[in-house]
């Protein structure tokens, strides 16, 4: 009632309807893996949430503050105000840990659902024309997730975390000619500057984040824009997208997600340290601490400076330190690579056309074995950052490790791609469903060069040119207005279409942009309903039952009601006719 | 919501940590007792001072360490002279497991003791009457964690890491985690330096410093600091990414797919 009143107050004043309702009938694919970048989504809602939490009790500042609470081990020590203040936190503060650890697990899945969901982008095709705009948008954010991830680890001022920014700051020293100049002008002065935390504080909390919250927007507002983009299929064509409006079905599935990130991260953030600062200590520039590593998503740049050879060489009296090539070359090349790579792609396919049906990742042999080469690249990176850890664990030598993961990340990133190339043209070429209906010969049938059977290229085509036996377009009146639906008798799929049109002439028209060359016939009245599921019928049955046992109640009190009036009038056959019509109306008010 | 102050008892007192402790309150018996005589011996007769073969120590120490450390602890091909190694360092290398090895190894991990306490006091003896002098065997007080905690993070941490769980070093050797040490095997391997460990003597860390130390390391193996739920080893950041990785994003995207299957239905 009142949300119906708010709602039509709004609409009076700002003419939202049109807008609403061109938005909730917004139509998305069903397919999950969809559903990857909503995991990014929530968890920076998540962020969000526990980050403002935190913010209540952080103190960011280097100056001293000497700490007093639970921790023994700390109780009186003075210490930066940073680091005094997240050890409060993490043991005096209500809540404070079980919110610090959530936010730190969410940050973690955050850039993880990231990298999921640009691979899902990359290998389906999904950043092709016109959804450039949307990959650079989503690079970026890439970018800036990194950085945002790195000053927060960096914030509690601990001894793990500042081993990790000494070492960003001797990467960005290692810049020839303005690499100190730059340090310097970031952090105010030599390394362990006292502008350090709070720069770094203002920086992850109001620069980064404000810039996200607008990306994010930019990146939804474009995708709501554009149509969605959707994996071909029976009934699927360039010009429509068969999926759930948002409206209720899909705006229901995203909350339920929502709820899964929010009880996943919260479980974690109940059940598994992260990141514990008390037991690392305060940062102390002549001290460290061993095995050290940063979160797992900058990881692959600590394992290129493990990795990379010691080369040191001048440049007319200019020294290009070792730290230049695995720390700013590698890095730098990375995100240009990204942001390059769709229109390199468009450049050499010379593919000029918009694309709104994705590429089954098969159907690119190329961009899979370079996709699974990158990742295989950075996963080894990644890996090689723990050298020392694995080296413990299973009692090799580091340095043998070490020489075995130089070899491993040239090698490996090779042969994966190859392989996935390899796949994919077997894949493509022959008639397995999935990988593991590959046969050999297949796999020897892929390793030649030109064989091509015909249809292999059909992934461009608008709809698979298979027989159509089975499909009809239904149309059908509906008071003044036209319906129509597609129907696959074979496939037992039907999808209608989302519009009532105002003529038969519309109706088909539409049907013939969507479903072209399939028949189209006139059906009378509305097809039947679906049989509802078990739930809903018990719901409805119930229902039934509910309603027609308080009709029944209502009629039994009112016949009683009436039989009790009709005693009282009896009693007092004196009354006058007016008190009679009184009472009478006044029994039915009540 | 003030936990009570966890005082410094041992949680659970294994039986093979109450040998252990037993050991200690022996090995800390012993000294004052052995120590006048001693001095007065002087190391002008060590030989003479040595107890008889049908001795206990003398018994063990023929069976179980002369093949390589040689019957008078002169040492030989396959191990080191044991002469002026000192009581701390037998009683860590035994009590520990270390020693006695089976093969010649670089590194000897970690093991439950072979020889019960009386036994390993039995050996320290014998060892010790080979002669050399060397660091006793230390007593350990209660100490202030606090200043063990910032000795701790100066001197320990670059290899043991702050979280005392151990880190490799180079060319094959192991900072071992702390976890199972006691406070005098703590304070011993402070004293002797054992592997590559530097050797922190009386000038470098009084007594009074390794008390804290000792008091220190025994709270950071204190389950109670791991306060926010599974420690996940105390590996560090590449551990919880493997956890983000597999248990969040397995689960998130497991999630999706159900949520996805159930729309196509």
């Amino acid at each position: 009632m009142i949300t119906d009143r708010l709602a039509r107050a709004l609409d009076d004043r700002l003419r939202l309807s049109p807008l609403t309702r061109r938005a909730l009938a917004k139509i998305f694919p069903d397919h999950w893996s969809f559903m990857l970048g909503e995991l990014a989504l929530y968890s920076f809602v998540a962020l969000l949430l526990t980050g403002v939490y935190l913010t209540f009790f952080f103190d960011a500042s280097n100056g001293d503050r000497v700490y007093r609470g639970d921790y023994a081990p700390l109780d009186g020590a003075t210490t930066s105000a940073a680091y005094a203040s997240t050890v409060r936190l993490s043991w005096d503060v209500r809540a404070g840990l079980l919110i610090r650890q959530t936010h730190h697990w969410a940050a973690l899945v955050f850039v993880a659902a990231i990298v999921l969901h640009l691979a899902r982008i990359f290998f389906t095709g999904a950043f092709r024309k016109p959804r450039e705009l949307n990959w650079l948008i989503g690079v970026t954010m890439l970018t800036l997730a990194l950085a945002n991830g790195f000053t927060g680890y960096s914030l509690p001022d601990d001894l793990l975390s500042g081993v990790g920014l000494r070492i960003l700051t001797s990467v960005v020293e290692s810049i020839p000619l303005v690499g100190a100049w730059l340090a310097a002008l970031a952090l105010g002065g030599e390394f362990p500057s006292d502008a350090m935390i709070p720069r770094m504080f203002v920086a992850h909390v109001l620069l980064v984040p404000a810039v996200l919250v607008a990306l994010i927007s930019l990146h939804l507002g474009i995708l709501v824009r554009q149509k969605h983009s959707q994996f071909p299929g029976p009934g699927r064509t360039e010009h429509n997208v068969v999926g759930s409006r948002l409206w209720p079905s899909y705006a229901l599935r995203s909350l339920a997600l929502f709820a899964w990130v929010l009880a996943v991260l919260f479980a974690l953030g109940g059940l598994v340290q992260i990141n514990p600062v008390w037991l690392y200590g305060p940062f102390e520039p002549a001290e460290a601490t061993s095995p050290a590593q940063p979160d797992w998503y900058v990881a692959w740049g600590d394992g290129a400076l493990r990795l990379f050879p010691p080369w040191e060489f001048r440049i007319a009296g200019h020294l290009v330190p070792g730290p230049l090539f695995p720390g700013v070359v590698l890095g730098g090349v990375t995100f240009l690579a990204l942001y390059a790579w769709p229109f390199a792609e468009r450049l050499r396919a010379k593919d000029r056309s918009a694309h709104h049906l994705l590429d089954r990742p098969r159907d690119h042999p190329v961009r899979l074995g370079v996709g699974v080469g990158a990742l295989t690249f950075y996963a080894v990176l990644t890996v090689a950052a723990g050298d020392d850890i694995i080296a413990r664990l299973v009692r090799v030598p580091v340095y043998d490790l070490l020489s075995l993961f130089r070899v491993l990340v040239l090698v490996l990133p090779l042969l994966a791609g190859l392989l996935a190339f390899l796949v994919a043209r077997a894949l493509r070429r022959g008639d397995a469903a999935g990988i593991g209906e590959l046969t050999r010969a297949d796999l020897r049938r892929a390793a030649h060069r030109s064989i091509r059977p015909p249809g292999a290229d059909s992934g461009e085509s608008e709809t698979p040119a298979r027989d159509r036996s089975g499909e009809r377009i239904e149309m059908w009146p509906e008071g003044d207005l036209w319906r129509w639906r597609y129907r696959d008798a074979d496939r037992h799929l039907v999808i209608t279409g989302s519009r009532a049109v105002l003529s038969e002439e519309e109706a088909a028209s539409a049907a013939r942009v969507a479903y072209p060359g399939v028949d189209r016939v006139v059906v009378p009245g509305p097809p039947p309903a679906p049989p509802p599921g078990p739930v809903r019928a018990a719901l409805r049955g119930w229902g039934r039952a509910a309603a027609a046992g308080s009709l029944l109640l209502a009629a039994l009190l009112n016949r009683r009601r009436d039989r009790r009036r009709q005693e009282r009038e009896r009693a007092e056959p004196a009354a006058p006719p007016e008190t009679a019509d009184k009472a009478s109306t006044g029994g039915g008010r009540t | 919501m003030r936990r009570p102050r966890p005082a410094r008892v041992r949680p659970d007192l294994h039986p093979r940590r109450a040998l252990a402790l037993g050991a200690v309150l022996v090995l800390a018996a012993g000294p004052v007792a052995l120590a006048p005589a001693r001095s007065a011996a002087d190391s002008a007769a060590p030989a003479a001072a040595a107890p008889p073969a049908g001795d206990r120590g003398t018994q063990l120490y023929l069976e179980h360490c002369a093949s390589c450390h040689g019957e008078r602890g002169q040492g030989a091909q396959r191990g080191p002279s044991l002469i002026g190694v000192g009581p701390a360092s037998v009683d860590f290398q035994v009590s520990t497991g270390r020693m006695p090895v089976s093969r010649e190894v670089q590194q000897a991990p970690r093991r439950d003791p072979v020889f019960s306490a009386a036994d390993i006091s039995a050996l320290v003896d014998h060892v010790s009457s080979f002669g050399g002098g060397g660091p006793k065997v230390p007593q350990v007080a209660p100490g202030n964690p606090g200043s063990g905690r910032e000795i701790f993070a100066a001197n320990c941490a670059p290899c043991h890491g702050a979280t005392g769980a151990g880190a490799a070093l180079t060319d094959g050797w192991v900072a071992p985690p702390l976890y199972d040490s006691t406070a005098v095997q703590v304070a011993e391997a402070v004293r002797v330096g054992p592997g590559l460990m530097p050797v922190f003597p009386n000038q470098v860390l009084d007594d009074r410093q390794l008390d804290d130390l000792a008091a220190y390391v025994q709270r950071l193996r204190d389950e109670r600091l791991d306060r926010g739920g599974n420690p996940l080893g105390r590996l560090g950041p590449l551990a919880e990414g493997l956890v983000a990785w597999l248990a969040a994003l397995g689960l998130l995207v497991a999630a999706a797919r159900w949520l996805g299957r159930r729309a196509a239905e």
